[in-house]
């Protein structure tokens, strides 16, 4: 399942002036504008202030409004079968349910859609060039623009991935950028997803449904299209194999079917048109990487893994991991395996080393980041420390570590109890913990009930570097939180998600959606089987170590 | 005075049913650097297999290797001519001020930081407080160091591989790496930079020209006082001629001489020997 991120209504706070005319809007948005929902303080990104339609939704809106309730929900009907007919379902408490697809997609502009690009590419440029330094001569840190203690207290900063470089350079092969926008409309990057960031399957899956249940709407726009994903990454995979690999093999490698990502590990290798491995399908000898087959050894040039790095080679990281490849990380030092994404790259992740993006951009490109951060306070320096410990019942407290919303405190609505609980923790450990202030994130019109009502929605956008240039597929990941004024909110927790549309200028010729009747899927396993991993195996790995010091 | 010293390390493991694949790594390979010249050195395993070099994160050099045919017993063999430097002065440039300077805490911050083996230790630390009282950074080295020799009984079997400084503080015993570790908590503890130091040691102290001896897999410590110097906490003596050194890092699991995987059943360490040969 997808990792959400938290979405939060504030009940509080300012009260906009009451929309004229909501009558006009039509049955389907009855009381979508009310100013005393819990949403009016965000952006509305189909109406403005004055509740007049914005540009990119004009046509969508002119579309649905004249629509009946009962219109509404056959569709919504027609949706969800489309899903459970392609087999296509999410297990919610072990109970299969359809794919939580909202009707309304999400509609972004050719301008908007290109400040975002820039601002994504950019930032994937500097990330790369800060990882190849980090891992190699760190002369940001010798610079003194980074304190070295921001890197050697980065719990996913690995030594042993030290010195590898890889045959094109690249480490971010796949890039997944979780953006907010706030209250006056701006885009803010939330958090960085360098390592195996999820969810590009429900982008294609998503735009593949809404084709087939709305192609009305789509051949009355100009969508751009997001069914050649695959066909990037695999250029991108086939790019970062070493040069004298005149056909690279690739492979994707998944931790198995327990893995609640397995549905899309198993998409993009069918989509690539190459082998989904398990770790025990592969193996090194001489720091080559073999792949057994029913016709013997195959070597193997690159590695799309989603596994993390932890599991990913028991000689260098957790020796009881079965899920990977001992010898891997050796053999992508010797250059003859490319591990996609790289080794290390958690160390961009970390949400301190976050906070200190603005200096990285500025450093390695001279630029001024295009796309601003969420304004944060950092617990390891003592003054943001003292402010954050006086302000927690206002701020949100996250973990520097791990993504899925996992950790997180919302001041506002924790107990005197747990903000107590709170403030020990950060003292314990103020490396461990940033704050933010609280961030009305933008909402869209979401069907709820047999109504249209405004949700909270984020947006994870996939950026592919296939060594010569950086592509950012049109649109990514909206998710939105469904219950009214939710917290934390992910696919687990009755999320859900929209189709993105990125309205292709009307001048250009970039592919575009078409609404084509003949659009068809093969039919798929359901993602994640309830059942634990098959881990049985011989194979019992131990560590061997022994003592060196039998010293005088 | 500097010795040239060749040195076999001798080390391995025995399985009891044959190992199909085994992964390994050897950390055995002697550093040059100002003090210290590597005139020759090379490692070999038994069976005999292709190895890949490459330096860590730490400037170690490492030998991995990996095994595919059925073996029952793994040995690997380093040796090395080495030319070693002359003794060790303390380096006194720097002060207590000195030390607590933001851009040295930072630039040092790994060398500072508690590791696993090296843990923070209320104990440990009121006696760093009482060490250091009165007397600057390297003779605070030099005290800390001494109260190590003095305070743990060389004891082998008591610590194994994975013992913290604690645990030999706690038991008052062990064995070089634990001296090792016990100081560096006491050094990080008064906040001087401090690292763990892996090599060897020719055992005699006046050996004659072309004796092998059977020397010792040895550990030190060396600290940051204005300059990186090494002590010896297990003897109480300077870093000399003696000491041939391979690795430094935060503690001994940076640069463990040799570890690995395998697949297959019950394994035991071979002996591992260290013959020392002074040979000029």
């Amino acid at each position: 399942m997808l990792h959400m991120t938290h979405i939060r209504a504030r009940t509080s706070g300012l009260r906009r002036t009451p929309a004229r005319a909501v009558a006009r809007l039509g049955e389907l948005f009855d009381g979508y504008l009310e100013p005393t929902r819990p949403h009016a303080d965000a952006y509305d990104e189909m109406f403005e202030e004055d509740s007049s339609v914005r540009s990119a939704y004009r046509t969508l809106y002119e579309s649905i409004a004249p629509s009946r309730v009962a219109d509404l929900t056959a569709r919504a009907e027609a949706l969800d079968r489309a899903f459970v007919d392609q087999g296509i379902t999410f297990s919610l408490s072990g109970q299969e349910r359809p794919f939580p697809l909202d009707l309304i997609p999400r509609v972004l502009t050719a301008s908007e859609w290109s400040k975002l690009e820039r601002g994504i590419v950019q930032r994937v440029r500097a990330l790369e060039m800060f990882l190849a330094d980090i891992y190699g001569d760190a002369q940001i840190v010798r610079d003194g623009v980074l304190p070295r203690r921001l890197i050697t207290s980065c719990e996913h900063f690995h030594r042993e991935a030290a010195l590898i470089n890889p045959p094109n350079g690249v480490r971010i092969h796949v890039a997944g950028v979780d953006l907010v926008r706030d209250e006056v409309g701006t885009f803010r990057v939330l958090e960085d997803n360098l390592r195996c960031p999820s969810g590009v399957s429900y982008v294609m899956e998503n735009r593949r449904t809404m084709a087939r249940v709305f192609p009305d709407l789509f051949a009355r726009h100009r969508v751009r299209s997001v069914g050649d994903y695959a066909v990037h990454l695999l250029r991108a995979l086939r790019n970062a194999a070493a040069p004298n690999a005149a056909d690279p093999n690739v492979v994707v490698l998944t931790p198995g079917v327990a893995n609640s990502a397995y549905f899309e590990h198993s998409l993009l290798a069918r989509q690539m048109g190459v082998e989904l491995v398990e770790g025990r399908d592969l193996f090194c000898r001489d720091n080559l990487v073999y792949l057994r087959t029913t016709e013997g050894e195959r070597q193997v040039d690159v590695i799309y893994r989603r596994i993390d790095d932890d599991f990913l080679d028991p000689v260098h990281f957790r020796p009881d991991s079965v899920l990977g490849v001992a010898g891997l990380l050796n053999a992508a030092r010797a250059g003859n395996v490319v591990i996609a994404n790289a080794v290390g790259n958690g160390l961009a992740d970390d949400k301190l080393v976050y906070t200190y993006m603005p200096e990285i951009v500025q450093y390695y490109l001279g630029e001024k980041p295009l796309l601003p951060n969420v304004d944060t306070f950092r617990c390891w320096l003592p003054e943001e420390c003292a402010h954050v410990l006086d302000h927690l019942d206002e701020l949100v407290v996250k973990p520097v570590e791990g993504s899925g919303g996992y950790g997180i405190v919302f001041g506002p609505q924790a107990s005197v109890r747990e903000l107590n609980g709170l403030r020990r923790t950060i003292k314990a450990n103020p490396r461990g913990w940033i704050a933010q202030p609280v961030v009305q994130l933008s909402t869209v019109p979401t069907k709820v009930g047999d109504r249209l009502a405004p949700r909270h929605v984020d947006l994870r956008p996939f950026a592919v570097n296939d060594g010569n240039s950086i592509f950012v597929l049109p649109g990514g990941l909206t998710r939105v939180a469904l219950p009214e004024g939710s917290l934390v909110v992910n696919s687990s927790q009755g999320g859900g998600s929209k189709d993105t549309w990125v309205l292709a200028p009307r001048s250009s010729t970039v592919d575009r959606e078409l609404a084509e009747p003949g659009l068809k899927m093969a039919a798929v396993e359901s993602p994640a089987a309830e059942q634990g991993p098959e881990l049985t195996t011989s194979q019992q790995q131990q560590q061997q170590q022994q003592q060196s010091g039998k010293g005088a | 005075m500097s010795w040239r010293v060749r040195i076999v390390h001798t080390t391995g493991y025995r399985y009891e049913l044959p190992v199909t694949q085994s992964y390994n790594e050897a950390r055995m390979t002697p550093r040059a650097d100002r003090r210290q010249n590597v005139v020759v050195s090379r490692v070999e395993t038994t069976p005999a297999t292709r190895a890949y070099r490459y330096t860590d994160y730490w400037g170690t050099e490492v030998t991995s290797f990996d095994l595919h045919a059925p073996h029952v017993e793994l040995k690997v063999v380093a040796s090395s001519v080495v030319e070693t430097g002359a003794e060790e002065e303390p380096v006194r440039t720097a002060s207590w001020t000195d030390l607590r300077a933001d851009a040295l805490l930072d630039r040092y911050t790994e060398f500072l930081d508690w590791t696993g083996y090296v843990p923070r230790d209320r104990e440990l630390a009121a006696v760093a407080r009482g060490l250091k009282r009165g007397l600057g950074p390297a003779d605070a080295v030099l005290a800390a160091s001494n109260w190590v020799h003095e305070q743990l009984t060389y004891q082998s079997g008591t610590t194994g591989v994975h013992s913290s400084a604690t645990d030999a503080w706690q038991a008052r015993e062990g064995v070089c790496q634990d001296f090792a570790h016990v100081t560096l908590v006491l050094l990080r503890a008064m906040g001087i930079p401090a690292r763990y130091v892996s090599g060897y040691l020719h055992t005699k102290p006046n050996g004659a020209i072309r004796e092998t001896v059977r020397g010792e897999s040895h550990a030190w410590i060396e600290a940051w006082t204005g300059g990186w110097w090494g002590y010896d906490p297990t003897n109480g003596i300077p870093v000399g001629p003696r000491h041939i050194w391979v690795a430094h890092g935060r503690d001994y699991a940076d640069v463990a001489p040799l570890k690995g995987i395998y697949s297959g059943g019950a394994s035991s360490a071979l002996d591992v020997t260290v013959e020392v040969t002074r040979l000029a």
